[in-house]
């Protein structure tokens, strides 16, 4: 009962069902199984790094300097960003050329960049979240909100993308009706 | 392919029977208003279907009858004093956004029905659920008065019914216009399950997940109390019959079909439970549409891999030769399809983004071999 | 010339920012539920985009892919901040609502991704003129957006009531902008289907990358 009630409030607090974010990145993503893994998994250790970052950052930035948090976050991403490449190029050029693509795509998007404005909000609200842990669980949480929701698209790739669907709304419009709906039902929920 | 089509209007022709005979019991209890809202919603429907097969270029066929039975759905989910507008425009979501968009009843997603109730729920959610008491007759085009919740939102948040099991039986208390007829809907039920109109694994998956959870997790004060009044209130058995185990939408193997339904109508009750959330449990089907088109997917292969063999085996008695092509499925995930570098390929990356599906119709993406979906006629 | 006009209208009718390449989606769906919210993120989208890639356009080309994106986006961050300033002055109240959306702005894919792929490729003026209309094509459906859906959820046009029979309040929600999107993204695309010159001269415009 408790896994059910979990399920519903993951669902609830999907950031794309919930709040659009990284649709776009989700839409490439789905278009096939092992970019579908590839892109989720960076894109949760861009969230979940990301949210460690937020976390330094929100502790250590005084108040009047807060216009400068858009900044600091680009500039923790972006060193991610470059991290992430230099690991793998060092580990292994043939991985480096063969993964790199997953790391371009997922470092500057709406699902990581708008995942560490909304732990740091919710962290502002309560103040029990401001911690390093609660940040980091709450960027993993958005990672696999990601992957659920890729899930959700992959499920009905086909019907979607099927000849039977008028061509003005083949793909990227019924893609968003569709993710609507269920967006609609999951807010029927709360 | 005649033979489905033949099928397909069959099983919309039982659908209309055991609808209409809940429209007959609904006037019985709350007058021509219940009526004028079918109406509504039938010609709104029809109105809608015909306007966007026009617009797609396609002929309306017998077949495209479907929304009608989708129509009276939507109207027997709501109550009786619905207001017509929202009720209209309920049906034209239906048709339009949640059939028509992702191309008709070939390539259905979601259950019209279910779809177009939870956009009513989102939307107008106080109208929806508050319900004249039966026997209480509005007139056509008067305002309602006495405006009450609904026997599901009284055992909802108490665990109670203060109704006798005949009155419950007829329908008698106060709900949906259509969905409370409990006699009827088990009449329905077996008659439609008979005459394999709905998914009899769904169908029977949903009552036995919402048994099972009522009886193990009581919310009334008994057991049997508990699964007597979970399975007549927030529309368990009438989404069961005409939204969960819906043919067009439920998995086609009864095996598959079984868990499709338990699963829904666990996560339901769970639902009702925790949060007395009334009519969970067509949201719940709504949610589950992903599972069912996957499961669906798996089938698929389930069948193709079967064909693939059963080829092989007449190949190797005929003559030693490699295997048989399979036929490709555009469309279909695969594992090699390659993400694009921006590194290396921007402009190209930026073109399959920004890439149009060309107008040509593609193949058919969707297709099993020896199941074609039958030509317009 | 002829070229010039075809990339004029590549931005808005054959390779619309949202409607064709589904870029910077979230603010419209989330926030383009009134017509304050979409005149706030459309000045804002304006002033960030433009002066972003104006100025990202001055970084060497030579350097790394990753570092270079990693700059564009230190650039629209920096230029975010006095832009939100101004912003402030002017929409106060939706610059509330908006939230974590503004900020979003300064990161989005326009910037990003098609700086490289596109406008990078083309001569400054030309860049400039096209770079204009694709951030027109965003203003014009978030604008577009903003006004359906405030006069379809609220009943309103600009905060001031109008008389609507029926409201559907559920467009004002997240749910309501993906639908909403999803239908216009259609339409957009049956328009253009409509237009054979503005489609095939978007199509040859995705071809050349130029």
């Amino acid at each position: 009962m408790h896994l059910v009630n979990e399920i519903i409030a993951l669902l609830a607090a999907n950031l794309i069902l919930s709040q659009a974010l990284g649709t776009s990145t989700l839409f490439i993503a789905s278009g096939s199984r092992k970019n579908l893994i590839g892109t989720a998994c960076v894109i949760t250790i861009f969230a979940v790094l990301g949210s460690g970052a937020a976390y330094l950052t929100d502790r250590n930035l005084p108040e009047k300097y807060a216009d400068y948090t858009l900044l600091i976050y680009t500039l923790s991403v972006g060193i991610i960003y470059v991290i992430l490449l230099s690991a793998l190029y060092f580990i292994s050029r043939e991985k480096f050329v063969k993964f790199r693509k997953y790391i371009h795509i997922s470092a500057y998007n709406c699902a990581v960049m708008g995942t560490l404005f909304t732990v740091s909000g919710r962290a502002a609200e309560d103040s029990s979240l401001r911690n390093l842990g609660s940040y980091m669980a709450a960027g993993l949480e958005a990672g696999v909100g990601f992957i659920i929701a890729a899930l959700i698209l992959t499920a009905a790739y086909r019907k979607l993308n099927s000849s039977k669907v008028p061509a003005a709304f083949r793909g990227f419009p019924a893609m968003l009706v569709y993710l609507g709906i269920i967006s609609m039902a999951v807010y029927a929920l709360k | 392919m005649l033979k489905k089509a033949r099928k397909e209007r069959i099983v919309w022709l039982d659908l209309m029977i055991t609808l209409v005979t809940l429209e007959l019991m609904s006037y019985f209890y709350y007058g021509m208003r219940t009526v004028v809202l079918g109406g509504v919603c039938v010609a709104f429907s029809l109105a809608a279907e015909l306007a966007s097969l026009r617009l797609m270029h396609r002929k309306f066929s017998a077949d495209d009858l479907t929304c009608t039975s989708d129509a009276l759905i939507i109207a027997l989910m709501m109550p009786a004093v619905m207001d017509y507008r929202i009720a209209a425009i309920a049906s034209v979501f239906a048709v339009v956004a949640a059939k028509n968009i992702f191309g008709g009843r070939q390539n259905m997603i979601f259950s019209p029905a279910a779809a177009a109730y939870v956009f009513v729920l989102t939307s107008w959610g106080r109208k929806l659920l508050m319900y004249t008491a039966p026997h209480v007759k509005t007139g056509i085009f008067d305002d309602p008065e006495g405006l009450t919740g609904s026997a599901s939102y009284i055992y909802n948040t108490t665990g109670k019914m203060d109704y006798t099991d005949f009155e419950i039986l007829l329908g008698n208390f106060t709900g949906p216009a259509g969905a409370v007829s409990i006699l009827l809907l088990v009449i329905a039920a077996v008659m439609l399950m008979l005459r394999r109109d709905i998914s009899a694994g769904a169908f029977i998956g949903s009552v036995a997940g919402t048994v099972l959870f009522a009886a193990v997790t009581p919310i009334a004060g008994t057991r049997s109390d508990s699964v007597k009044y979970t399975l007549v209130t927030n529309m368990v058995l009438f989404a069961s019959i005409y939204i969960v185990a819906d043919r067009r939408i439920a998995p086609k193997r009864d095996y598959f079909a079984f868990f499709y339904g338990f699963f829904i109508a666990v996560f339901a009750y769970i639902l009702v439970l925790t949060t007395a959330k009334e009519n969970a449990v067509v949201i719940v089907a709504v949610l589950f549409t992903p599972a069912a088109l996957a499961i669906k997917n798996l089938e698929k292969k389930i069948d193709l891999a079967y064909a693939e063999s059963l080829e092989n085996e007449a190949q190797a008695v005929q003559e030693p030769a490699p295997g048989p092509e399979v036929p490709e499925e555009k469309g279909e995930l695969t594992d090699d399809v390659e993400l694009p570098d921006p590194e290396e390929t921007v402009s190209e990356m930026i073109e399959e983004l920004t890439a149009e599906v060309p107008e040509t119709e593609l193949p058919s993406t969707d297709e099993v071999p020896g199941e074609e979906a039958e030509e317009d006629e | 010339m002829n070229d010039r006009r075809n990339s004029v209208f590549d931005g808005v009718l054959g390779d619309n920012t949202v409607l064709s390449a589904l870029m910077v989606i979230s603010p419209v769906i989330m926030c383009g539920d009134s017509l304050k919210n979409a005149e706030a993120l459309s000045y804002a989208f304006t002033s960030i985009t433009i002066l972003s890639v104006l100025i990202s356009s001055l970084v060497p080309k030579k350097l790394p892919y990753a570092l270079k994106i990693v700059i564009y986006a230190l650039i629209s961050s920096l230029i975010y901040i006095p832009v939100k300033v101004a912003t402030h002055e002017f929409y106060r109240d939706a610059i509330e609502r908006i939230g974590i959306y503004f900020p979003l702005l300064a990161v989005n894919s326009l910037i990003v991704f098609q700086t490289e792929a596109k406008f990078f490729r083309m001569k400054r003026a030309r860049m400039f003129f096209s770079l204009i209309f694709y951030v027109l094509g965003f203003d014009i459906v978030m604008l577009l957006t903003g006004v359906v859906r405030e006069l379809l959820a609220y009943g309103t046009i600009n905060g001031r009531i109008v008389d609507a029979d029926v409201l559907i309040s559920g467009l004002s929600q997240p749910f309501g902008g993906f639908i909403f999107l999803g239908l216009m993204c259609g339409l957009y695309r049956w328009i253009r289907a409509k237009i054979p010159d503005i489609s095939k001269a978007g199509r040859e415009q995705d071809a050349s990358g130029k």
